[in-house]
Protein backbone atom coordinates (compact mmCIF):
# COMPACT_ATOMS: atom_id res chain seq x y z
CA UNK A 1 0.00 0.00 0.00
CA UNK A 2 2.84 2.38 1.01
CA UNK A 3 4.68 1.40 -2.16
CA UNK A 4 1.64 2.20 -4.30
CA UNK A 5 1.16 5.53 -2.49
CA UNK A 6 4.83 6.45 -2.93
CA UNK A 7 4.79 5.41 -6.58
CA UNK A 8 1.70 7.52 -7.18
CA UNK A 9 3.39 10.52 -5.57
CA UNK A 10 6.62 9.99 -7.49
CA UNK A 11 4.65 9.95 -10.77
CA UNK A 12 2.69 13.01 -9.67
CA UNK A 13 5.94 14.90 -8.81
CA UNK A 14 7.41 13.76 -12.12
CA UNK A 15 4.42 15.07 -14.06
CA UNK A 16 4.63 18.44 -12.28
CA UNK A 17 8.32 18.66 -13.24
CA UNK A 18 7.47 17.99 -16.89
CA UNK A 19 4.84 20.74 -16.93
CA UNK A 20 7.12 23.22 -15.12
CA UNK A 21 10.09 22.54 -17.39
CA UNK A 22 8.17 22.12 -20.65
CA UNK A 23 10.61 24.16 -22.78
CA UNK A 24 13.70 22.38 -21.50
CA UNK A 25 11.84 19.13 -22.09
CA UNK A 26 11.01 20.13 -25.65
CA UNK A 27 14.68 20.83 -26.44
CA UNK A 28 15.65 17.50 -24.92
CA UNK A 29 13.02 15.68 -26.97
CA UNK A 30 14.27 17.39 -30.15
CA UNK A 31 17.84 16.17 -29.63
CA UNK A 32 16.63 12.68 -28.76
CA UNK A 33 14.53 12.64 -31.96
CA UNK A 34 17.67 13.57 -33.95
CA UNK A 35 19.62 10.78 -32.26
CA UNK A 36 16.88 8.24 -33.02
CA UNK A 37 16.56 9.45 -36.61
CA UNK A 38 20.29 9.01 -37.17
CA UNK A 39 20.09 5.46 -35.81
CA UNK A 40 17.14 4.67 -38.05
CA UNK A 41 18.79 6.20 -41.13
CA UNK A 42 21.61 3.76 -40.47
CA UNK A 43 19.16 0.87 -40.14
CA UNK A 44 17.32 1.99 -43.31
CA UNK A 45 20.55 2.16 -45.32
CA UNK A 46 21.39 -1.35 -44.17
CA UNK A 47 17.95 -2.56 -45.21
CA UNK A 48 18.27 -0.88 -48.63
CA UNK A 49 21.75 -2.30 -49.17
CA UNK A 50 20.62 -5.80 -48.16
CA UNK A 51 17.67 -5.51 -50.49
CA UNK A 52 19.89 -4.35 -53.39
CA UNK A 53 22.38 -7.15 -52.76
CA UNK A 54 19.59 -9.72 -52.55
CA UNK A 55 18.14 -8.53 -55.88
CA UNK A 56 21.57 -8.71 -57.52
CA UNK A 57 22.26 -12.12 -56.00
CA UNK A 58 19.01 -13.46 -57.44
CA UNK A 59 20.25 -12.47 -60.89
CA UNK A 60 23.40 -14.59 -60.64
CA UNK A 61 23.26 -18.12 -62.06
CA UNK A 62 25.23 -20.53 -64.22
CA UNK A 63 23.62 -21.60 -67.51
CA UNK A 64 24.93 -24.85 -68.93
CA UNK A 65 24.16 -25.63 -72.59
CA UNK A 66 24.35 -29.30 -73.56
CA UNK A 67 25.06 -30.66 -77.02
CA UNK A 68 21.82 -31.28 -78.97
CA UNK A 69 22.21 -35.06 -79.06
CA UNK A 70 22.94 -35.43 -75.32
CA UNK A 71 21.09 -38.50 -73.98
CA UNK A 72 18.46 -38.08 -71.26
CA UNK A 73 20.49 -40.32 -68.90
CA UNK A 74 23.51 -37.98 -69.05
CA UNK A 75 21.27 -35.01 -68.41
CA UNK A 76 19.76 -36.76 -65.37
CA UNK A 77 23.20 -37.67 -64.11
CA UNK A 78 24.37 -34.05 -64.44
CA UNK A 79 21.26 -32.75 -62.73
CA UNK A 80 21.47 -35.27 -59.86
CA UNK A 81 25.14 -34.63 -59.29
CA UNK A 82 24.86 -30.85 -59.26
CA UNK A 83 21.69 -30.93 -57.08
CA UNK A 84 23.43 -33.19 -54.57
CA UNK A 85 26.12 -30.58 -53.85
CA UNK A 86 25.52 -28.59 -50.64
CA UNK A 87 26.65 -25.42 -52.47
CA UNK A 88 23.71 -25.74 -54.89
CA UNK A 89 20.44 -24.01 -54.12
CA UNK A 90 18.48 -25.07 -57.20
CA UNK A 91 18.92 -26.81 -60.52
CA UNK A 92 16.43 -26.35 -63.35
CA UNK A 93 16.79 -28.41 -66.50
CA UNK A 94 15.02 -27.54 -69.73
CA UNK A 95 14.94 -30.25 -72.40
CA UNK A 96 15.93 -29.48 -75.99
CA UNK A 97 12.24 -29.12 -76.94
CA UNK A 98 11.57 -26.79 -74.01
CA UNK A 99 14.68 -24.80 -74.91
CA UNK A 100 13.43 -24.46 -78.49
CA UNK A 101 9.98 -23.35 -77.31
CA UNK A 102 11.57 -20.80 -75.03
CA UNK A 103 13.81 -19.57 -77.82
CA UNK A 104 10.83 -19.18 -80.16
CA UNK A 105 8.91 -17.37 -77.43
CA UNK A 106 11.80 -14.96 -76.85
CA UNK A 107 12.07 -14.17 -80.53
CA UNK A 108 8.37 -14.23 -81.43
CA UNK A 109 8.68 -10.67 -82.79
CA UNK A 110 11.63 -11.52 -85.01
CA UNK A 111 10.30 -13.33 -88.18
CA UNK A 112 13.79 -13.70 -89.69
CA UNK A 113 14.98 -15.84 -86.79
CA UNK A 114 11.75 -17.85 -86.77
CA UNK A 115 12.05 -18.42 -90.55
CA UNK A 116 15.66 -19.56 -90.16
CA UNK A 117 14.55 -22.03 -87.52
CA UNK A 118 11.85 -23.42 -89.80
CA UNK A 119 14.46 -24.02 -92.48
CA UNK A 120 16.23 -26.48 -90.17
CA UNK A 121 15.06 -30.10 -90.06
CA UNK A 122 16.29 -30.71 -86.53
CA UNK A 123 16.23 -28.84 -83.28
CA UNK A 124 19.58 -27.04 -83.21
CA UNK A 125 19.36 -26.41 -79.49
CA UNK A 126 20.41 -28.73 -76.77
CA UNK A 127 19.08 -29.06 -73.24
CA UNK A 128 19.87 -26.26 -70.77
CA UNK A 129 20.63 -26.48 -67.07
CA UNK A 130 20.39 -23.39 -64.87
CA UNK A 131 22.15 -23.67 -61.51
CA UNK A 132 21.83 -21.28 -58.61
CA UNK A 133 24.31 -21.41 -55.74
CA UNK A 134 23.43 -21.09 -52.05
CA UNK A 135 26.00 -18.28 -51.69
CA UNK A 136 27.63 -16.07 -54.31
CA UNK A 137 31.03 -17.30 -53.15
CA UNK A 138 30.03 -20.86 -54.12
CA UNK A 139 29.94 -20.21 -57.91
CA UNK A 140 33.64 -20.88 -58.58
CA UNK A 141 33.22 -24.26 -56.85
CA UNK A 142 30.15 -25.09 -58.96
CA UNK A 143 31.92 -24.06 -62.16
CA UNK A 144 34.70 -26.47 -61.18
CA UNK A 145 32.17 -29.21 -60.40
CA UNK A 146 30.80 -28.96 -63.96
CA UNK A 147 34.14 -30.38 -65.17
CA UNK A 148 33.04 -33.79 -63.88
CA UNK A 149 34.13 -36.23 -66.64
CA UNK A 150 30.84 -38.17 -66.27
CA UNK A 151 28.97 -35.39 -68.14
CA UNK A 152 31.43 -32.61 -68.99
CA UNK A 153 31.97 -34.07 -72.48
CA UNK A 154 28.27 -33.33 -73.26
CA UNK A 155 28.51 -29.65 -72.31
CA UNK A 156 28.64 -27.35 -75.26
CA UNK A 157 29.07 -24.11 -73.34
CA UNK A 158 28.61 -22.50 -69.95
CA UNK A 159 27.77 -18.90 -69.11
CA UNK A 160 28.21 -17.34 -65.72
CA UNK A 161 26.25 -14.12 -65.25
CA UNK A 162 28.70 -12.54 -62.84
CA UNK A 163 27.26 -9.66 -60.78
CA UNK A 164 29.89 -9.93 -58.09
CA UNK A 165 31.47 -6.61 -59.06
CA UNK A 166 28.12 -4.85 -58.58
CA UNK A 167 27.57 -6.71 -55.30
CA UNK A 168 31.03 -5.68 -54.09
CA UNK A 169 30.29 -2.07 -54.96
CA UNK A 170 26.95 -2.12 -53.11
CA UNK A 171 28.63 -3.77 -50.13
CA UNK A 172 31.39 -1.17 -50.14
CA UNK A 173 28.95 1.72 -50.32
CA UNK A 174 26.86 0.16 -47.54
CA UNK A 175 29.96 -0.38 -45.39
CA UNK A 176 31.02 3.25 -45.85
CA UNK A 177 27.54 4.53 -44.99
CA UNK A 178 27.42 2.15 -42.02
CA UNK A 179 30.82 3.42 -40.82
CA UNK A 180 29.92 7.10 -41.01
CA UNK A 181 26.40 6.38 -39.75
CA UNK A 182 27.85 4.65 -36.73
CA UNK A 183 30.08 7.65 -35.98
CA UNK A 184 27.04 9.92 -36.38
CA UNK A 185 24.98 7.69 -34.08
CA UNK A 186 27.69 7.64 -31.39
CA UNK A 187 28.01 11.45 -31.60
CA UNK A 188 24.24 11.93 -31.34
CA UNK A 189 24.02 9.45 -28.46
CA UNK A 190 26.74 11.30 -26.53
CA UNK A 191 25.04 14.64 -27.30
CA UNK A 192 21.72 13.22 -26.14
CA UNK A 193 23.20 11.97 -22.88
CA UNK A 194 24.89 15.33 -22.25
CA UNK A 195 21.78 17.32 -23.09
CA UNK A 196 19.60 15.15 -20.88
CA UNK A 197 22.22 15.52 -18.14
CA UNK A 198 22.09 19.31 -18.46
CA UNK A 199 18.31 19.40 -18.79
CA UNK A 200 17.99 17.52 -15.52
CA UNK A 201 20.57 19.83 -13.90
CA UNK A 202 18.46 22.81 -14.98
CA UNK A 203 15.33 21.04 -13.72
CA UNK A 204 17.07 20.49 -10.39
CA UNK A 205 18.08 24.15 -10.29
CA UNK A 206 14.48 25.27 -10.80
CA UNK A 207 13.39 22.90 -8.04
CA UNK A 208 16.39 23.27 -5.74
CA UNK A 209 14.23 24.68 -2.96
CA UNK A 210 11.78 21.79 -3.07
CA UNK A 211 14.53 19.18 -3.35
CA UNK A 212 16.43 20.81 -0.46
CA UNK A 213 13.31 20.60 1.71
CA UNK A 214 12.66 17.02 0.60
CA UNK A 215 16.14 16.06 1.78
CA UNK A 216 15.76 18.07 4.98
CA UNK A 217 12.52 16.38 6.00
CA UNK A 218 13.81 12.88 5.34
CA UNK A 219 12.85 11.99 1.78
CA UNK A 220 14.90 9.04 0.61
CA UNK A 221 17.37 9.62 -2.18
CA UNK A 222 15.25 7.35 -4.38
CA UNK A 223 12.23 9.58 -3.81
CA UNK A 224 14.24 12.64 -4.89
CA UNK A 225 15.83 10.80 -7.81
CA UNK A 226 12.97 8.81 -9.31
CA UNK A 227 10.71 11.68 -10.48
CA UNK A 228 13.63 13.17 -12.43
CA UNK A 229 14.56 9.79 -13.93
CA UNK A 230 10.91 9.21 -14.88
CA UNK A 231 10.92 12.66 -16.57
CA UNK A 232 13.95 11.66 -18.65
CA UNK A 233 12.38 8.34 -19.65
CA UNK A 234 9.15 10.14 -20.54
CA UNK A 235 11.12 12.48 -22.84
CA UNK A 236 12.88 9.48 -24.38
CA UNK A 237 9.60 7.66 -25.07
CA UNK A 238 8.02 10.83 -26.48
CA UNK A 239 11.03 11.20 -28.78
CA UNK A 240 10.64 7.55 -29.81
CA UNK A 241 6.99 8.15 -30.70
CA UNK A 242 7.78 11.29 -32.71
CA UNK A 243 10.69 9.66 -34.54
CA UNK A 244 8.55 6.60 -35.37
CA UNK A 245 5.89 8.88 -36.87
CA UNK A 246 8.54 10.81 -38.81
CA UNK A 247 10.17 7.64 -40.14
CA UNK A 248 6.79 6.19 -41.21
CA UNK A 249 6.02 9.44 -43.08
CA UNK A 250 9.47 9.61 -44.70
CA UNK A 251 9.22 5.99 -45.90
CA UNK A 252 5.69 6.39 -47.27
CA UNK A 253 6.65 9.53 -49.18
CA UNK A 254 10.19 8.57 -50.15
CA UNK A 255 10.06 4.88 -51.05
CA UNK A 256 8.25 5.31 -54.41
CA UNK A 257 11.18 7.48 -55.56
CA UNK A 258 13.57 4.60 -54.85
CA UNK A 259 11.74 2.23 -57.23
CA UNK A 260 13.67 3.63 -60.22
CA UNK A 261 16.99 2.67 -58.58
CA UNK A 262 15.74 -0.85 -57.94
CA UNK A 263 14.63 -1.56 -61.49
CA UNK A 264 10.99 -1.57 -60.38
CA UNK A 265 11.62 -4.12 -57.61
CA UNK A 266 10.61 -3.48 -53.99
CA UNK A 267 13.42 -1.50 -52.27
CA UNK A 268 12.32 -3.28 -49.10
CA UNK A 269 12.40 -0.28 -46.76
CA UNK A 270 8.74 -0.35 -45.74
CA UNK A 271 8.77 -4.15 -45.66
CA UNK A 272 11.82 -4.16 -43.38
CA UNK A 273 10.50 -1.55 -40.94
CA UNK A 274 7.04 -3.16 -40.85
CA UNK A 275 8.43 -6.66 -40.25
CA UNK A 276 10.83 -5.44 -37.54
CA UNK A 277 8.59 -2.80 -35.98
CA UNK A 278 8.30 -4.43 -32.54
CA UNK A 279 11.97 -5.37 -32.05
CA UNK A 280 13.07 -1.96 -33.36
CA UNK A 281 10.72 0.01 -31.12
CA UNK A 282 11.47 -2.14 -28.06
CA UNK A 283 15.23 -2.17 -28.71
CA UNK A 284 15.55 1.55 -29.42
CA UNK A 285 13.16 2.36 -26.57
CA UNK A 286 15.23 0.33 -24.11
CA UNK A 287 18.58 1.74 -25.24
CA UNK A 288 17.48 5.40 -25.31
CA UNK A 289 15.66 5.00 -21.97
CA UNK A 290 18.78 3.46 -20.45
CA UNK A 291 21.00 6.26 -21.79
CA UNK A 292 18.75 9.05 -20.49
CA UNK A 293 18.08 7.27 -17.19
CA UNK A 294 21.83 6.95 -16.60
CA UNK A 295 22.40 10.60 -17.56
CA UNK A 296 19.60 11.64 -15.21
CA UNK A 297 20.89 9.37 -12.43
CA UNK A 298 24.32 10.96 -12.72
CA UNK A 299 22.89 14.51 -12.79
CA UNK A 300 20.80 13.97 -9.63
CA UNK A 301 23.55 11.97 -7.94
CA UNK A 302 25.95 14.85 -8.24
CA UNK A 303 23.37 17.06 -6.53
CA UNK A 304 22.58 14.55 -3.78
CA UNK A 305 26.24 14.35 -2.80
CA UNK A 306 26.28 18.04 -1.95
CA UNK B 1 20.29 10.71 23.84
CA UNK B 2 23.00 12.79 22.12
CA UNK B 3 26.63 12.03 22.77
CA UNK B 4 29.45 13.95 21.12
CA UNK B 5 32.89 12.61 21.93
CA UNK B 6 36.02 14.62 21.07
CA UNK B 7 34.42 16.12 17.99
CA UNK B 8 36.61 18.22 15.73
CA UNK B 9 35.73 19.61 12.35
CA UNK B 10 38.38 21.08 10.12
CA UNK B 11 37.58 22.72 6.77
CA UNK B 12 40.38 22.53 4.28
CA UNK B 13 43.71 22.20 6.04
CA UNK B 14 43.55 24.80 8.78
CA UNK B 15 40.05 26.26 9.28
CA UNK B 16 38.71 24.83 12.51
CA UNK B 17 34.91 24.71 12.83
CA UNK B 18 34.97 22.72 16.06
CA UNK B 19 37.83 21.68 18.33
CA UNK B 20 37.60 18.64 20.59
CA UNK B 21 33.97 19.15 21.62
CA UNK B 22 32.43 16.82 24.23
CA UNK B 23 28.71 17.10 24.93
CA UNK B 24 26.11 14.81 26.39
CA UNK B 25 22.43 15.74 26.14
CA UNK B 26 19.83 13.72 28.02
CA UNK B 27 16.31 12.94 26.74
CA UNK B 28 13.80 15.73 27.42
CA UNK B 29 16.42 18.45 27.94
CA UNK B 30 16.04 21.99 26.57
CA UNK B 31 19.56 23.09 25.64
CA UNK B 32 20.66 26.44 24.29
CA UNK B 33 23.83 26.52 22.26
CA UNK B 34 25.17 30.04 22.08
CA UNK B 35 28.14 31.77 20.60
CA UNK B 36 29.16 34.59 18.35
CA UNK B 37 29.26 34.24 14.57
CA UNK B 38 31.88 31.69 13.56
CA UNK B 39 31.93 30.08 17.01
CA UNK B 40 30.88 26.70 15.55
CA UNK B 41 27.14 26.64 16.41
CA UNK B 42 25.92 25.92 12.90
CA UNK B 43 28.72 23.41 12.30
CA UNK B 44 27.50 21.55 15.37
CA UNK B 45 23.91 21.63 14.07
CA UNK B 46 25.02 20.35 10.64
CA UNK B 47 26.94 17.48 12.24
CA UNK B 48 23.84 16.43 14.17
CA UNK B 49 21.75 16.05 11.00
CA UNK B 50 24.67 14.49 9.09
CA UNK B 51 24.85 17.35 6.63
CA UNK B 52 28.55 17.30 7.44
CA UNK B 53 30.84 14.68 8.94
CA UNK B 54 33.30 15.27 11.77
CA UNK B 55 37.02 15.21 11.01
CA UNK B 56 37.63 13.46 14.32
CA UNK B 57 35.54 12.08 17.17
CA UNK B 58 32.31 10.16 17.50
CA UNK B 59 28.63 11.21 17.41
CA UNK B 60 25.92 8.99 18.82
CA UNK B 61 22.22 9.78 18.68
CA UNK B 62 19.92 7.51 20.68
CA UNK B 63 22.73 4.92 20.71
CA UNK B 64 23.13 5.13 16.91
CA UNK B 65 26.67 5.97 15.86
CA UNK B 66 26.21 8.43 13.01
CA UNK B 67 29.88 9.38 12.69
CA UNK B 68 30.25 7.48 9.46
CA UNK B 69 26.57 7.19 8.56
CA UNK B 70 25.87 5.85 5.07
CA UNK B 71 24.19 8.24 2.67
CA UNK B 72 21.18 5.95 2.28
CA UNK B 73 20.59 6.04 6.06
CA UNK B 74 20.55 9.85 6.34
CA UNK B 75 16.81 10.15 5.50
CA UNK B 76 16.00 7.85 8.46
CA UNK B 77 18.13 10.01 10.77
CA UNK B 78 16.39 13.16 9.55
CA UNK B 79 12.99 11.67 10.27
CA UNK B 80 14.12 11.31 13.89
CA UNK B 81 15.42 14.86 14.22
CA UNK B 82 13.07 17.72 13.45
CA UNK B 83 14.97 20.67 12.03
CA UNK B 84 14.04 24.35 12.06
CA UNK B 85 16.17 26.99 10.32
CA UNK B 86 16.27 30.76 10.42
CA UNK B 87 15.31 31.12 6.75
CA UNK B 88 12.05 29.11 7.13
CA UNK B 89 12.51 27.00 3.96
CA UNK B 90 8.80 26.93 3.14
CA UNK B 91 7.43 26.26 -0.33
CA UNK B 92 5.82 29.52 -1.41
CA UNK B 93 3.29 27.93 -3.76
CA UNK B 94 1.97 25.53 -1.15
CA UNK B 95 -0.47 26.29 1.63
CA UNK B 96 0.32 25.76 5.32
CA UNK B 97 -1.39 22.36 5.16
CA UNK B 98 0.48 21.36 1.99
CA UNK B 99 3.85 22.48 3.37
CA UNK B 100 3.35 20.37 6.48
CA UNK B 101 1.91 17.36 4.66
CA UNK B 102 4.78 17.52 2.12
CA UNK B 103 7.18 16.12 4.75
CA UNK B 104 4.88 13.16 5.21
CA UNK B 105 4.21 12.66 1.50
CA UNK B 106 7.89 12.38 0.62
CA UNK B 107 8.36 9.87 3.43
CA UNK B 108 5.69 7.59 1.99
CA UNK B 109 3.05 8.16 4.70
CA UNK B 110 -0.49 7.15 3.74
CA UNK B 111 -3.11 9.81 2.98
CA UNK B 112 -5.17 8.61 5.93
CA UNK B 113 -2.27 9.13 8.34
CA UNK B 114 -1.53 12.53 6.78
CA UNK B 115 -5.14 13.59 7.42
CA UNK B 116 -4.71 12.55 11.07
CA UNK B 117 -1.25 13.99 11.75
CA UNK B 118 -1.37 17.40 10.01
CA UNK B 119 -4.33 18.91 11.95
CA UNK B 120 -2.76 17.65 15.17
CA UNK B 121 0.63 19.33 14.64
CA UNK B 122 -1.02 22.51 13.33
CA UNK B 123 -2.99 22.65 16.57
CA UNK B 124 0.22 22.21 18.61
CA UNK B 125 1.75 25.28 16.91
CA UNK B 126 -1.53 27.20 16.97
CA UNK B 127 -2.10 27.40 13.25
CA UNK B 128 -5.09 25.09 12.86
CA UNK B 129 -7.23 28.05 11.78
CA UNK B 130 -4.76 29.12 9.07
CA UNK B 131 -4.19 25.77 7.38
CA UNK B 132 -5.24 26.99 3.95
CA UNK B 133 -3.23 30.19 3.89
CA UNK B 134 -0.10 30.61 1.83
CA UNK B 135 3.23 31.57 3.47
CA UNK B 136 3.04 35.15 2.15
CA UNK B 137 -0.26 35.55 4.02
CA UNK B 138 1.45 34.79 7.36
CA UNK B 139 3.69 36.79 9.70
CA UNK B 140 7.32 35.76 10.18
CA UNK B 141 6.51 34.10 13.48
CA UNK B 142 3.63 32.17 11.94
CA UNK B 143 5.84 31.03 9.08
CA UNK B 144 8.39 29.77 11.58
CA UNK B 145 5.63 27.93 13.42
CA UNK B 146 4.68 26.22 10.14
CA UNK B 147 8.29 25.07 9.89
CA UNK B 148 8.12 23.77 13.45
CA UNK B 149 4.88 21.94 12.63
CA UNK B 150 6.57 20.38 9.60
CA UNK B 151 9.50 19.33 11.79
CA UNK B 152 7.10 17.65 14.21
CA UNK B 153 5.19 15.44 11.76
CA UNK B 154 7.57 12.51 12.19
CA UNK B 155 7.19 12.81 15.98
CA UNK B 156 10.93 13.34 16.41
CA UNK B 157 12.55 12.74 19.78
CA UNK B 158 14.85 15.68 19.04
CA UNK B 159 13.99 19.12 17.69
CA UNK B 160 16.96 21.10 16.44
CA UNK B 161 16.28 24.80 15.93
CA UNK B 162 19.12 26.77 14.34
CA UNK B 163 18.56 30.49 14.90
CA UNK B 164 14.76 30.11 14.56
CA UNK B 165 14.15 33.65 15.81
CA UNK B 166 16.92 35.32 13.84
CA UNK B 167 14.49 37.00 11.45
CA UNK B 168 11.71 37.70 13.94
CA UNK B 169 10.64 40.66 16.05
CA UNK B 170 10.25 40.41 19.82
CA UNK B 171 6.57 39.36 19.80
CA UNK B 172 7.03 36.70 17.15
CA UNK B 173 10.20 35.49 18.88
CA UNK B 174 8.24 35.01 22.10
CA UNK B 175 5.55 33.06 20.19
CA UNK B 176 8.10 30.71 18.66
CA UNK B 177 9.91 30.14 21.96
CA UNK B 178 6.57 29.36 23.62
CA UNK B 179 5.91 26.69 20.98
CA UNK B 180 9.38 25.20 21.52
CA UNK B 181 8.78 25.07 25.29
CA UNK B 182 5.43 23.39 24.68
CA UNK B 183 7.11 20.76 22.51
CA UNK B 184 9.76 20.24 25.19
CA UNK B 185 7.01 19.78 27.76
CA UNK B 186 5.57 16.98 25.59
CA UNK B 187 8.88 15.15 26.15
CA UNK B 188 10.98 16.03 23.10
CA UNK B 189 14.58 17.12 23.48
CA UNK B 190 14.97 20.65 22.15
CA UNK B 191 18.32 22.06 21.01
CA UNK B 192 18.13 25.77 20.38
CA UNK B 193 21.06 27.34 18.57
CA UNK B 194 20.90 31.09 19.07
CA UNK B 195 22.75 34.28 19.85
CA UNK B 196 19.64 35.99 21.27
CA UNK B 197 20.58 37.02 24.81
CA UNK B 198 16.99 37.70 25.98
CA UNK B 199 15.75 34.32 24.79
CA UNK B 200 18.60 32.44 26.47
CA UNK B 201 18.26 34.29 29.74
CA UNK B 202 14.46 33.94 29.82
CA UNK B 203 14.63 30.18 29.43
CA UNK B 204 16.81 29.66 32.52
CA UNK B 205 17.89 26.24 31.20
CA UNK B 206 21.11 24.54 30.16
CA UNK B 207 23.40 26.81 28.15
CA UNK B 208 26.42 25.58 26.21
CA UNK B 209 28.67 28.44 25.10
CA UNK B 210 30.97 28.04 22.15
CA UNK B 211 33.87 30.28 21.18
CA UNK B 212 36.34 29.66 18.41
CA UNK B 213 35.08 26.08 18.00
CA UNK B 214 35.53 25.17 21.66
CA UNK B 215 33.08 24.80 24.54
CA UNK B 216 33.99 27.51 27.00
CA UNK B 217 31.01 27.01 29.32
CA UNK B 218 28.34 24.37 29.91
CA UNK B 219 25.93 25.32 32.74
CA UNK B 220 22.76 23.48 33.77
CA UNK B 221 21.06 26.78 34.58
CA UNK B 222 23.15 29.14 32.54
CA UNK B 223 22.98 32.62 31.14
CA UNK B 224 24.21 34.37 28.05
CA UNK B 225 27.74 35.27 29.08
CA UNK B 226 29.18 36.67 25.84
CA UNK B 227 29.72 40.34 25.16
CA UNK B 228 27.34 41.76 22.56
Amino acid sequence: MILVTSLGRIISFSWKNIIRNAWIGLATVLVLVLALLSVNVLIGVNALASSAISILEKKIDVSVYFLPETPEAILDQARSYMASLPQTESVIVSTADQALEAFKERHSNDPSILDALNELDENPLGATMIIKASKTTDYPYLMEALNNPQFSFAIESKTYDDHTVAIDQVQQIAATIRYFGLILTVIFTIFSALIVYNAIRVAIYTQREEIGIMRLVGASNAFVRLPLIIDAIFFALLALLISAALIATIISVGEPYLLAFYDGADPGLKTYFTANFVPLVVGEGLVISLVVAMASWAAVGKYLKK
Amino acid sequence: MIDLQNISKVYGSDVHGLRDVNVNIEPGEFVCIVGTSGAGKTTLAKLLIAEERPTRGKIKIGGWDITKIKRRDIPYLRRQIGVVFQDFKLLKKKTVWENVSFALEVSGETNKRIREIVPHVLKVVGLDQKAHRFPYQLSGGEQQRVVIARALVHRPKILLADEPTGNLDTINTADVIEVLKKINNFGSTVILVTHNREVVNSLKGRVITLADGRIISDKKHGKYILQS
